[in-house]
């Protein structure tokens, strides 16, 4: 199907086929996945794909889904205007 | 285009709200107060709220709930808020990004 | 500034219910949700329970907001959480609206949906099932007059016939591209086992109908006898030996490119087509939002009947992290009734931590356990079979894992 190069991850524009290539080629884990094609990094903080990403990587890799959360959140978990971060009230709602 | 859901079957009648104009990228809309930035394009039948920061491709609402971020706004030129979160008022003045202008099709 | 008792994260079924035990018991709350209504996911739903009355999301909704509000509960609306940090009262929680102190903290975040990427899914006019719902119903516009909805299942079913209630004509229901990575409900027949294993106990007749032809069949026989044209239910053809292929359009959804598949989900040759569509809704099921969760060092588990990963915790709805506790689809996806009454418990067993009487308090929560159970066996939306079974293992490793050699937690 024409699946190779439907994008994963909206925010990045990362394909499947991008992140297939980079599993196969590092043998690797989501987190992995993540840091090397930005998938799952951008503004939404991979909410959208990351369950997919996960099911890529166990699919590709033959092994079943790992128990830690793979896409490790790192705050802040919105993207926050420097004002809401130093307790201003000019917020990005 | 008016995509309104005035009269439902079971949830009943909604005609009594209050209409206000919204401007999207310089254009004036209908809006009705307690709709979102979202909802009020979406009934006008504006699909596309901003341009993708690298690609340009068009890009509007997937979730409608504020997971995707995918429907980013500029608001009085000044703070990026997604549409679906955000409650219009009148004369509410929004921006797509990247330089995005033209609000239908 | 003030130190509440308890925060709550999440103002739906779950959220709301806690808020209302806990401030019950005399506890000082506050719940913030992101959205711009109070009511979560509440807010869309509205479907015929089997005696024929409807559930509409939007007065339970609104019920417990008004019963929250009378016991003193403060909510607010458009609050986004940046993030988390323990301290010796308890939490420091960072908003878009500045920080909150709070003894406790409950994370009631609910579910996401999880999409079955496309080419051309992100073109304006395509949007997850859910976005539609919640524009249908909580916003009262029409996403378009015509659409096609992307994945079988109870809960695609169920929005479609919320969509006609709005005036859409869904033009068909199909299955996302099978033998892919990137979708889990893959063949027909895999799709139609998904479908009986669920409808006897979907919601509404509507539902029950789609059950009906095979309900006592095997379904690779029931897909074998499918029609290839699909079944109408309420008018709305439900085709699951057709697959969308692509999504097309630029500034906005043309159309969705389907081919016929066969039972094991291979392609019919020559059986490419287009339905035009003004919108495109991806179904692809929901699944567990834990990112607070996962600022904390709050122990995961990987559960598939849940729908993802879950923060362990135990029935009583305590996490591993001291004075943290989830309730609702954070927990694992579940109905309404059954995220409401998880509220309840964890929202007694906040305020018996905090009150500390322990015998009163003991009581209500096996009670509000019961309700948990009895919503559970009686849902009638069951996303995935066997919950009941994932629940009581993943309770049984929370005992394991932090109760038996560390008594650090108050209550049992
Ligand atoms: S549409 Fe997803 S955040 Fe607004």
């Amino acid at each position: 199907m024409a699946g190779e190069k439907t994008i994963v991850c909206r925010c990045e524009e990362v394909t499947l086929e991008t992140i297939v290539d980079t599993i196969e080629q590092y043998s690797c884990s989501s987190r992995e996945v993540k840091l090397r094609t930005r998938a799952g990094m951008g503004y939404c903080g991979g909410r959208t794909c990351r369950n997919v990403i996960d099911r890529i990587v166990a699919a590709t890799n033959g092994e079943p889904i790992k128990d830690e959360l793979q896409l490790s959140y790192r705050s802040p978990i919105r993207p926050a205007t420097f004002e809401v971060l130093g307790g201003g009230h000019e917020n990005e709602s | 285009m008016r995509m309104r859901v005035d009269h439902h079957p079971v949830l009943g009648k909604q005609t009594d709200r209050k209409q206000v104009t919204i401007f999207f990228n310089g254009k004036p809309y209908d809006a009705y107060e307690g709709d979102t930035i979202a909802s009020a394009m979406m009934a006008q039948g504006v699909y596309a709220l901003r341009q993708h920061e690298v690609s340009g491709n068009a890009r509007g609402v997937y979730c409608n709930i504020g997971h995707c971020y995918e429907c980013r706004v500029k608001v009085e030129d000044r703070k990026v808020v997604r549409a679906c979160l955000t409650t219009v008022y009148h004369g509410m003045e929004i921006d797509s990004l990247s330089g995005f202008s033209e609000g239908n099709e | 500034m003030k130190v509440w008792n308890l925060l709550i994260v999440g103002a739906g079924p779950a959220g709301l219910n806690a808020a209302i035990a806990a401030a019950g018991e005399g506890l000082k709350v506050k719940i913030i949700d992101e959205f711009n209504r109070i009511g979560g996911r509440l807010l869309g739903q509205l479907h015929q329970e089997p005696n024929g009355e409807w559930w509409n999301g939007i007065d339970v909704a609104n019920r417990l907001h008004e019963k929250a509000i009378t016991l003193g509960v403060k909510i607010e609306s458009g609050v986004s959480v940046y993030d988390l940090e323990q301290s010796e009262f308890g939490w420091k929680v960072y908003t878009s609206e500045g920080m909150e102190k709070t003894e406790k903290l409950l994370l009631a975040t609910g579910a996401t949906e999880v999409p079955t990427p496309i080419p051309g899914w992100t073109i304006p006019g395509v949007m997850s099932i859910g976005a539609a719902q919640v524009m249908g119903n909580v916003h009262r516009v029409k996403p378009g007059n015509t659409c096609v909805i992307i994945g079988a299942n109870v809960l695609s079913i169920a929005i479609a016939n919320e969509l006609r209630l709005c005036g859409v004509e869904v033009k068909e229901i199909v299955i996302s591209q099978p033998n892919s990575s990137l979708t889990h409900s893959g063949t027909p027949e895999k799709v139609m086992e998904s479908l009986l294993q669920l409808t006897h106990l979907a919601p509404s007749v509507l539902l029950r109908q789609a059950g009906r032809v095979a309900k006592y069949i095997h379904p690779s026989l029931a897909v074998k006898f499918y029609p290839k044209n699909g079944m109408n239910i309420l008018d709305i053809p439900i085709k699951i030996k057709t697959a969308a292929t692509e999504i097309i359009g630029d500034k906005k959804v043309k159309g969705v490119k389907t081919v016929n598949i066969r039972s094991n989900g291979e392609i019919i040759p020559n059986t490419e087509r287009i339905t035009e569509a003004d919108f495109v809704c991806i179904a692809g099921g929901l699944a567990p939002l834990p990112e607070l969760a996962a600022l904390t060092s709050c122990e995961f588990k990987f559960v598939h009947e849940l729908g993802g990963h879950i923060p362990l915790h135990s029935e009583r709805m305590e996490t591993n992290e001291p004075n943290l506790f989830v309730a609702g689809n954070i927990t694992g996806v579940e109905s309404a009734k059954v995220a409401m009454a998880q509220g309840t418990v964890a929202g007694l067993t906040i305020a018996s931590e905090i009150k500390g009487n322990k015998k009163h308090s003991d009581s209500a929560i096996e009670e509000a356990l019961l309700t948990v159970r009895k919503e559970r066996e009686e849902a009638l939306i069951q996303f995935q079979p066997n919950i009941a079974r994932a629940r009581e293992l993943i309770y049984q490793q929370f005992e394991l894992d932090w109760k038996a050699e560390s008594p650090k937690r108050s209550i049992s």
